[in-house]
């Protein structure tokens, strides 16, 4: 854990591009919890939004090559605001541009998959794309419940 | 994630997840949850002991209810806790799959 010169507090994470290491979030979110008070709504928000995230990234970004880094920093500037950073070096995607999930008219017209963007921008309070001269980078922000949007 | 059944009265099928309906748990229903679908016409999913799901978990029940309701059959999410709901609701599965927190209405619903 650091503390930058502002007091931002700032936790990293590096995974490499297995599915298997998606597992590793929701331990890294209990402990980022225990240690910063973080609510249970914001703590599964956070679980919501780094599982879609992280499954794209090693499915599709890395077209399931597991020899690759992906870094997810938890920054939180102050105590009612916290913010995901992930980081990888995947060819350009930026996932805020996919198609929106069509409404769903009934069980048997609709997809049974897909649903990943719309549960991240539904759970994050913002989400912000950046392309970085080598990969792309998520800014996934959360804010306290009173200001939330996010359930 | 843990899957297992229980035969309730009137033809219903139960059948109770217990975990997390990550990536991972999706993978270990997926096969059970489709020879369900395949084989029964009244299905309630007890969620009461789900703790987490995502957009594969998602997938994981969409996915038989299609076949169940193409079969002509009927399934309801049973308890599923607060923020575990709030993933249903806000992908509008609760507006294709209902959702009752008592036995006695999501039974009624099956018939």
């Amino acid at each position: 854990m650091n503390r930058n010169g502002a007091n931002t507090i700032e936790e990293l994470l590096t995974l490499q591009s297995k599915l298997s290491e998606i597992a590793l979030i929701p331990a890294w979110i209990e402990q980022l919890a225990s240690r910063h008070g973080i609510p249970k709504h914001t703590q599964f928000a956070m679980d919501v939004c780094l599982e879609e995230v992280l499954s794209n990234i090693i499915r599709h970004g890395y077209a399931g090559a597991p020899d690759h880094t992906i870094l997810v920093r938890c920054t939180i500037p102050r105590k009612d605001y916290l913010t995901l950073i992930v980081d990888d070096e995947a060819p350009p995607f930026n996932p805020l541009l996919s198609q929106d999930f069509p409404s769903p008219r009934s069980l048997d017209r609709t997809s049974a998959g897909g649903r990943g963007i719309l549960l991240l921008k539904q759970f994050a309070d913002t989400v912000n794309y950046e392309l970085k001269p080598k990969g792309n980078r998520l800014t996934i922000s959360f804010t306290a419940p009173e200001k939330s949007n996010a359930v | 994630m843990l899957i297992s059944t229980e035969e309730l009265s009137g033809s219903v099928t139960k059948v109770v997840l217990d975990g997390r309906l990550d990536i991972a748990g999706a993978q270990a229903i997926d096969l059970r949850m489709n020879v369900i679908a395949g084989s029964h016409r009244a299905v309630l999913v007890d969620m009461q002991k789900v703790s987490f799901i995502g957009s594969m978990g998602l997938r994981a029940i969409v996915a038989p209810a299609r076949a169940i309701k193409s079969r002509g059959g009927k399934i309801v999410l049973f308890a599923p806790n607060g923020m575990v709901e709030s993933v249903l609701k806000a992908s509008a599965i609760d507006t294709m799959i209902p959702i009752h927190h008592e036995l006695q209405s999501a039974m009624a619903a099956l018939q």
